[in-house]
């Protein structure tokens, strides 16, 4: 674990850069986050993705399954892939501040 | 290069014991042939965690602070060692342990049959025979104090400190627990139990283990309800929502029952499925709701994940959650709990669970795979094969195959509804293990994903290549079969990695989903390939 700058406030992040203090996260730690993964600057589509995940993780605790996300976002697989090139997981869910995913996933 | 390797060299200090190149690997028929680098550590990492052994960290042992330190590490190795090999601390495993510690001939005829020693381009430290010999020599000189004259006299002796010890660890999550090498040994050795004992007595007694496995593994399972951190609530959120997908496939809605009392089955997926492959799950519904069988899921804590990490690595976690398993169903009264498309589950639940639930606990537990061969030979649903004309092949998850003979059922499912299937070589109990066994394609941090992907799926890899050899056209896609969620995942990874679907049309999946895809009253094709 170690602690990096993130739109200017101090967060703790794992080994593969997910932030382990998900309140703390925001637009700036967001967008700084985008940087490191390739999917920055952040337009309509990425922040429609973004706030999907946020939301449901407040919701649920966990990221939607992958179905889910592009059922109700509209937006397909390879659409995500261009926005996110890490993926919906390792990309997309690490912009949005959720945890790396766990289990037979 | 690869430089001779002894096990004395073992606890010697050195940056890294190993340097794995790529021209020493294991050949892959082109376009895979070219070789690429492998993933290295950053600095601070190397200065963080243990990484000597081969320069990959799948479990991130912090280094001792002090001389003190590295002294109380041996200390507790020595005192769990004792343990592990005492009938009182040690009443799961101690017969077949013993049993292949002392009788081993070292004849080597194992070796060849370890996928990760032969992709790898025959390093000596993967040799399945490499770890024991290390732990034997421990015992003679630590624990049974052997004399030291014998011990140079046999050339067997050993120095213990942190670097070896640590070593050690690591290199006990360098065996996938495939028990490949168990299976060739005329004397009944099975060198990857002794894997999973040196996991178990680091767990156990020092308090290391891998997080994937432990931390988020077990204790995350215990606490919230799954693995995957799925929540009672999350799973409800789920279920809904394959319900709508279901509809949208059938052209009518199914009710997926949760918490139905007095079902005759409760049916246990392992909670992978439900985020990752929520169509595995679905199938699965609409077979049972074909066939009129009476089941349900379970939404209490654990029942709704098979997994069981805890064979992996720890008795204590293992029976903690072999326990809630078997309550879940004890509560909801069914007849008897059936396990899905998962391999390890099905070694947890209809074997290893045998050493530990007694009483009402010890409910009747069933494979999936003999119930849905039923299904699909015995003209209980309708199916039409020409649904499935593409070419399919078969993964065996060695827990199901190897271990526990099921070989027959999703043979006799592929045969009947995939007019292109296709046999791997070698194939049945003699499969090779996707590369992702004992938690291996669960295991994602750091590089340890690129020494997966590069050494233990490497002979996989060979394999589906070759077993689709005759149609090497990606715009020809390809199907293999992984019944099992922690084959699947590594499978996943592996195609991506090599880019298998861009450059081969190669694609994966469960055994359900073929099933369905074959029904005659499906309005669309069950197997949607843009999930590639």
């Amino acid at each position: 674990m170690a602690k990096v700058t993130l739109g200017g406030i101090e967060i703790e992040i794992d080994e593969d850069g997910f932030i382990q203090e998900p309140d703390k996260w925001n637009k700036e730690v967001a967008e700084d986050l985008a940087k490191a993964e390739k999917a920055y600057p952040m337009g309509e589509d990425h922040w429609k993705l973004v706030n999907y995940l946020r939301d449901y993780y407040l919701k649920y605790e966990i990221a939607p399954p992958v179905r889910m996300l592009v059922k109700q976002t509209g937006l397909d697989l390879k659409k995500i892939y261009e926005l996110f090139p890490g993926g919906p997981a390792k990309g997309a869910c690490k912009i949005a501040g959720l945890p790396k995913p766990t289990g037979c996933v | 290069m690869k430089r001779k390797m002894k096990i004395e060299d073992f606890g010697r200090p050195a940056r890294q014991l190993v340097t794995l190149e790529p021209s020493d690997l294991l050949p892959l028929p082109p376009p895979y042939d070219e070789p690429r680098p492998l993933k290295q550590l950053s600095e601070e990492q190397r200065e963080r965690y243990e990484a000597s052994l081969d320069g990959f960290v799948g479990i991130g042992i912090t280094k001792p602070a002090s001389a003190k330190e590295e002294e109380e590490f041996v200390r507790k190795f020595l005192s769990g060692l004792k343990k592990l090999l005492s009938k009182e601390n040690n009443w799961t495993f101690l017969q077949p342990l013993v049993h292949s510690l002392d009788y081993c001939v070292k004849c080597q005829l194992c070796n060849d049959s370890c996928p990760a020693y032969v992709a790898s381009g025959k390093q000596e430290i993967y040799r399945p025979t490499f770890r024991p010999e290390i732990l034997r020599r421990i015992i003679n000189k630590y624990l049974k104090k052997e004399s030291g004259i014998l011990r140079k006299l046999t050339a067997s002796d050993i120095d213990l400190n942190f670097t070896l010890l640590a070593r050690l660890a690591e290199l006990a999550y360098r065996c996938s627990l495939c028990r490949r090498c168990a299976q060739v040994c005329p004397l009944g050795i099975d060198n990857a139990l002794i894997s999973r004992e040196i996991r178990k007595l680091f767990s156990q007694e020092m308090g290391i283990a891998v997080r994937e496995l432990h931390e988020q593994g077990t204790v995350q399972q215990l606490k919230v309800g799954s693995s995957t951190g799925i929540t009672p609530k999350a799973l409800a959120n789920i279920i809904a929502f394959m319900e709508d997908d279901i509809e949208e496939k059938m052209g009518r809605r199914i009710e997926i029952p949760v918490d139905k009392e007095g079902a005759d089955m409760l049916l246990l997926h392992n909670a992978g499925e439900f985020l990752a492959w929520p169509e595995n799950p679905e199938a699965f519904a609409i077979l049972l709701d074909a066939a009129g069988i009476s089941w349900t899921l379970s939404s209490e804590i654990a029942g709704y994940d098979a997994v069981n990490y805890g064979i992996w690595y720890d008795d204590v976690q293992a029976a903690r959650v072999a326990i809630h398993h078997a309550e879940a169903a004890r509560r909801l009264k069914v007849k008897k709990i059936c396990v899905g498309e998962c391999g390890h589950s099905h070694k947890a639940m209809l074997v290893i669970a045998d050493r530990i639930l007694t009483g009402d606990l010890n409910i009747p537990r069933e494979s999936a795979l003999p119930l849905l061969a039923d299904l699909v030979c015995n003209g209980k649903i309708k199916l039409d094969p020409k649904r499935n004309d593409f070419p399919v092949t078969l993964h065996d998850p060695c827990n199901m195959v190897r271990l526990m003979g099921i070989v027959e059922p999703q043979r006799k499912i592929v045969r009947a509804i995939c007019p292109q299937f296709r046999e791997m070589e070698p194939h049945g109990v003699e499969n090779y293990c996707c590369g992702g066994g004992s938690g291996f394609a669960i295991m994602q941090s750091m590089n340890f994903p690129d020494w997966r992907n590069n050494v233990s799926a490497r002979m996989k890899m060979k394999q589906i290549l070759e077993a689709f050899g005759d149609v090497p056209d990606p715009a020809q896609k390809k199907y293999v079969c992984a019944p099992c969620s922690n084959c699947k995942g590594l499978l996943r990874d592996l195609i991506e990695y090599h880019g298998a679907w861009e450059k081969s049309g190669i694609f994966y999946g469960g055994l359900v989903e073929l099933i369905v895809n074959a029904m005659t009253d499906l309005k669309k094709p069950f197997i949607e390939w843009e999930w590639h």
